[in-house]
């Protein structure tokens, strides 16, 4: 670029700043709601342990809990790690400030709205019993309204945007948006009787179906497009080198934006659905693998080139791990989703086992070294501690660890027992005793729980000292390079 | 390989490396001096266990198998284990030149067979085939395991900590990998049929 053309794009931007109000916003309640969602976790699964724990309070049953927990770390904690995130990655690899700071700001309050909305009416009971999409019809009207706000800030960024070129982390991330859009107006359709109460607008299969492609897809975009894009944005960044191959990112989206979508049926195996949904779904899932192994080797080989930096940046690891994790839940998957596999893990431990290695291992290990990344410079400071990111690392880790093994010989061992017959034909045991001999694995579980919030409080008190009177950036818009 | 070594590096991880290291085991003296043997003791312990007292599951009766039944497996869990090793050694001497390090495959075994001693020796309380015991036992053996391996690749490799902690991930994150696939294998013989005979 000649001298001339840089002065004169930067007269271009001169003045110009970031909007990285809504992204503080965004990311100081990520990990307000990262912490409230894994301790509502672990009273769960102390109660699956010790079900005296509810103290007869209905409130504060198993049933009512539980879709709080996903509901809390998903949306709320997931949820604004990803708002932070992608205003953060649009704003910087576009050269320009969000095309909105109102309707950015609606997405916070209306995101935070949503959420306390339902830490109300959960507990309260009230619920579409949708897993997954169990607020009912009035909220799911706001969350719309939101979500139409977040495309129109995030996708009118990127038209206004100062250079060519569309970044591989916004592919994702729009692909995030625009898809969650469509599965929550089709899923949560439904005919309200009262203000609190509505019935779905599928019946039967139909209503299985729609609600497991929505459920599957939450996966898939919410869970993981969405954090891909925050890979392929912060892991560059934090390694100081680019992706390890751009063209391979391009085939990772495109083969995984084609193929998940397909993959809801295996939540169906052996139902009333019709058996060809049963094996394309099924089929669908197996081809997964290659475009997430895809993502995975992408991601490790761009880290493994920055070793050196590992000596003097701990938050390396939290991204190596995460995604060696998003690796093994990846392939864990498609085998689960094979149909003889799931006639025995269906229904089991094994499933939350899985769902955990990439909820903990993969996404929340990838937004909270996201996070070390972000808030410091949001707030224009240094880390306070990197010995206290180190001993995060070690305690979550070990947690995850923990959850899951115990998770994996709790599963296999309820599919065996409830499959056991006697030479007569009848049953080994009773439900009852499969669920007595879960006792020991509960309290495991539950401890390695408690390690990854005991991980992540210890990261809010690292942040706290680490923001505690600093104030707030102003960052200026550099002038685009070609 | 001597017993001694085995001792040194479960109490003291960074010296024991060291003294391996400069033994420099051949494959034969590391897997049939130390693989073969350690392996053994999961599988005789848990066929004492299984056929003598049985698993007690918190129910009110242990969980029992028939001798042949236990034998079979017992013998398959063996191999299990060896092929586990051999596996966690290949992947090591396989993945080491994208970490800037040589490996032989001597190395990657010894690395591998040592490292996994914890877990063997574990096997022991398998004769008490209490759920809790085993737990309480096997959980931090598992740990030691983990750390013996952080601390080892970088010794056995001669690489930098950094990089080896990149290579022991990448490696930890194939173990996984093989043990899900371990688990799925399992899950599907016992569906075609291959189930164990229990007893009463």
């Amino acid at each position: 670029m000649s001298a001339t053309a840089t002065t004169a794009t930067a007269t271009a931007t001169a003045g110009e700043t970031y909007n990285y109000k809504v992204i503080r916003q965004f990311a100081v309640m990520t990990m307000v709601w990262g912490v409230v969602g894994m301790l509502v976790g672990v009273i769960i699964a102390a109660q699956l342990a010790w079900p005296a724990l509810n103290f007869d309070i209905p409130w504060l049953t198993y049933s009512r809990l539980r879709p709080l927990h996903t509901n809390a770390v998903i949306f709320a904690f997931g949820g604004c790690a990803l708002f932070a995130t992608s205003y953060y990655c649009v704003q910087r690899t576009c050269h320009v400030r969000l095309i909105s700071d109102k309707l950015a700001a609606f997405t916070f309050w209306g995101w935070q709205a949503v959420i306390v909305l339902a830490a109300v009416t959960l507990p309260l009971g009230i619920t579409t019993s949708k897993e997954y999409a169990e607020l009912e019809w009035p909220i799911d009207i706001l969350i719309t309204l939101v979500w139409v706000a977040y495309a129109v800030v995030f996708l009118g960024t990127i038209v206004k945007r100062r250079v060519k070129h569309i970044y591989v982390a916004n592919w994702f991330y729009a692909a995030f948006i625009v898809t969650v859009a469509i599965l929550h107006v089709v899923n949560s359709a439904a005919i309200p009787v009262s203000f609190w109460k509505s019935y779905s607008a599928y019946a039967g299969v139909q209503d299985a179906m729609i609600q497991w492609w929505y459920g599957h897809n939450a996966v898939g975009f919410f869970l993981t497009a969405g954090f891909l894009g925050m890979m392929y944005y912060f892991v560059p960044k934090q390694a100081g080198r680019p992706v390890y191959s751009y063209r391979l990112s391009i085939v990772h989206f495109w083969a995984l934006a084609f193929t998940y979508i397909w993959a809801g049926p295996h939540h169906l195996h052996y139902t009333a659905l019709p058996d060809w949904a049963q094996s394309l779904g099924m089929v669908m899932s197996l081809i997964l693998l290659a475009p997430s192994w895809g993502g995975m080797i992408n991601g490790i080989m761009t880290l493994s080139g920055a070793w050196e930096k590992l000596r003097t940046d701990p938050v390396l690891r939290f991204l190596i791990v995460s995604i060696s994790f998003y690796g093994m839940s990846t392939f864990e998957g498609p085998m689960m989703s094979i149909k003889t596999v799931n006639a025995l893990s269906h229904y089991t431990d094994w499933t939350i086992g899985h769902v955990h290695s990439g909820a903990l291992g993969w996404v929340a290990l990838v937004s909270l070294g996201t996070m070390y990344y972000l808030i410091p410079r949001l707030f224009g400071r240094e880390l306070y501690s990197l010995k206290l990111v180190e001993v995060h690392f070690w305690v979550s880790t070990v947690g995850i660890v923990l959850y899951i093994t115990a998770m994996w010989v709790a599963g296999i061992m309820q599919g065996l027992m409830w499959r056991a017959v006697n030479t007569d034909g009848t049953l080994t045991y009773s439900f009852v005793e499969s669920v007595q001999a879960m006792h020991p694995f509960y309290v495991i579980r539950f401890l390695g729980g408690a390690l990854f919030l005991a991980g992540t409080l210890v990261m809010c008190w690292n942040l706290w000292r680490t923001v505690a009177g600093a104030r707030t950036v102003e960052a200026p818009i550099p002038a685009p390079a070609h | 390989m001597p017993i001694f070594k085995v001792i040194q590096l479960l109490f003291s991880p960074r010296g024991g490396w060291q003294a391996i290291k400069q033994a420099d085991f051949s494959v034969p003296q590391a897997f049939l001096g130390h693989t073969v043997l350690f392996a053994l003791i999961p599988p005789v312990c848990g066929y004492i266990g299984t056929t003598r007292t049985g698993w007690s599951l918190g129910l009110d009766r242990p969980v029992r198998l028939t001798t042949e039944s236990a034998l079979q497996i017992s013998v398959l869990y063996y191999g299990a284990l060896l092929v586990a090793t051999l596996s966690v050694a290949w992947a090591v001497h396989w993945m080491a030149r994208t970490y800037g390090a040589k490996a032989s495959f001597a190395s990657g075994l010894v690395l591998a067979t040592m490292t996994a001693t914890p877990l063997f020796l574990v096997g022991f309380a398998q004769l008490m085939p209490e759920m809790w015991l085993n737990l309480v036992l096997g959980l931090p053996a598992l740990a030691w395991t983990i750390a013996l391996f952080y601390s080892g690749v970088p010794v056995m490799l001669d690489i930098p900590e950094e990089r080896g902690f990149l290579l022991a991930s990448a490696v930890l994150a194939f173990g996984l990998v093989a043990l899900v696939a371990m688990m799925v294998v399992t899950v599907l013989l016992w569906g075609a049929g291959l189930a164990p005979t229990f007893t009463g």
